[in-house]
């Protein structure tokens, strides 16, 4: 645990990377980058924090923290104010037209 | 010097209504050579604890929850029976069992169990979930189903079914029961009360989290093979389910062939979960991953998701990545279009 912001340990969610054999840390990025990707549709952005926690910032500058990926897409739509839903065609377009 | 053992100790569930059959296949099951291993709570609707009474001759360290049925609102009383059965245990207190069986009241949804395991900080690290039994009562099967959503949700979180009072029903309509339950939840397993036997391992000790999970996996593969890959199978479009209140529920599987990426697959399920996944009754499938030899198998209910499993070999010939949907009202064209661009422009 961190001592100094009380953070403890590592994430626990079902999707953490599983059997890879890239480091921790580049698997961790690896799946923010992804996940910026679909949250560029809301305007939101996802980054590291502190290797154990991630910050969700709005358009207007509003940031909520992140303990893992299990809470991103509940803490996402709150701070988006709109649903984030997979099955929207709007958003499968825009996962479409992004350069891969 | 004390020992102190890590091992994760299987909670099993054994739901299904009033009546169905539940405290007899207890009794059953405690009285065969599985017994001693097994600690039991029992959660009861109504002053008076029955079934606590019943079972209690056969396993006199029965734990009754006082509160109910098991919902969100009692999850504390389940966490602390099950710390306190652990407690005592490792104190020696009452013997080293290696499993504990819960028996829900007839009106449980058995998702919240799952939650109070995963969720919690401590109970994730010494249990975790084994077999889920539901007993369907074949004679009143279809007035629960009417009046109860509780009796699906049993249905779609069982992992066997368990069909009793099957003397009291014509044949055509047990098979046609037999049907419904195959088309709701394709990748249980269904007995027939008569052909149980209690020491049968497949009642619980046989699970995805068990030893041998790959064998549980093929079991999924084997029942769901009956059902059309990548096709609904609608639940309620038989002629006496046509005015059922749960006639919008399908169950279908997704098949692909070709390998996934992991971070796109979690982030879409959770993403999908997130924002469905009260219409998600159940989720189960064996993945073909990116790099990976072996596959690995997913299992979940409404919002939660099981803890993935790696398995040893691939269940059969088949290497395709196959993922059992069960839903309410979702359209599986929809989930499958929503998959594929997930999977295509995620990598």
């Amino acid at each position: 645990m961190c001592g100094l912001c009380g953070f403890l340990g590592t994430e626990g969610d079902w999707s953490t990377s599983i059997g890879s054999t890239l480091p921790a840390r580049q698997q961790r990025l690896m799946r923010i980058a992804l996940a910026n990707r679909i949250l560029g549709f809301f305007r939101l952005r996802l980054d590291d924090f502190q290797g154990v926690s991630y910050v969700l910032t709005s358009p207007t500058g509003r940031r909520e923290i992140v303990s893992d990926f299990g809470q991103l897409w509940r803490v996402a739509e709150n701070l988006a104010g709109c649903p984030i839903d997979p099955l929207d065609p709007a958003l499968l377009t825009w996962l479409s037209s992004i350069p891969k | 010097m004390t020992t102190v053992s890590f091992d994760l100790i299987a909670l099993n569930v054994i739901t299904g209504f009033l009546g169905s059959g539940k405290t007899t296949l207890l009794r059953n099951l405690l009285a065969s050579d599985l017994g001693h291993e097994t600690a039991v709570l029992i959660n009861e609707f109504g002053e008076v604890g029955i079934d606590h009474l019943l079972v209690g001759e056969v396993a006199p360290d029965t734990v009754l929850l006082k509160s109910g049925c098991v919902c969100c609102s009692i999850r504390g009383e389940l966490k602390d029976a099950l710390v306190q059965l652990f407690s005592r245990r490792q104190k020696g207190e009452v013997p080293k069992f290696r499993r504990v069986i819960l028996e829900t009241t007839g009106l449980a949804d058995p998702a919240p169990i799952f939650a109070t395991i995963l969720a919690d900080p401590m109970l994730q690290h010494h249990f975790r979930l084994g077999v889920i039994v539901t007993v369907v009562d074949c004679f009143n099967a279809a007035l629960h189903e009417q009046l109860h959503p509780e009796w699906t949700a049993q249905v779609t979180a069982a992992d066997r079914l368990i069909l009793t009072k099957r003397d009291l029903v014509a044949e055509q309509s047990f098979e046609a029961l037999q049907k419904k339950l195959q088309a709701i939840n394709p990748a249980a397993v269904i007995l027939t009360g008569e052909d149980v036997k209690p020491q049968d391992p497949l009642l619980l000790t046989a699970g995805l989290h068990d030893a041998g999970p790959e064998r549980e996996a093929e079991r999924w593969i084997q029942n769901s093979r009956s059902r059309p890959w990548s096709k609904t199978n609608d639940v309620g479009v038989a002629s006496e389910h046509e005015h059922s209140t749960h006639a919008r529920i399908h169950s279908f599987c997704l098949v692909f062939d070709y390998q996934i990426n992991w971070p796109a697959f979690g982030l879409w399920l959770s993403m999908l979960l997130n924002r469905h996944g009260r219409n998600i009754l159940r989720v189960k499938g064996i993945l073909n991953l990116s790099g990976a030899e072996y596959p690995v198998a997913i299992h979940g209910v409404q919002h939660l998701v099981h803890p993935p499993v790696h398995l040893r070999e691939w269940p059969d010939h088949d290497r395709r990545s196959r993922i059992v949907f069960i839903v309410d009202g979702l359209e599986p064209e929809t989930i499958e279009q929503s998959f594929k661009t997930f999977c295509e422009y995620l990598k």
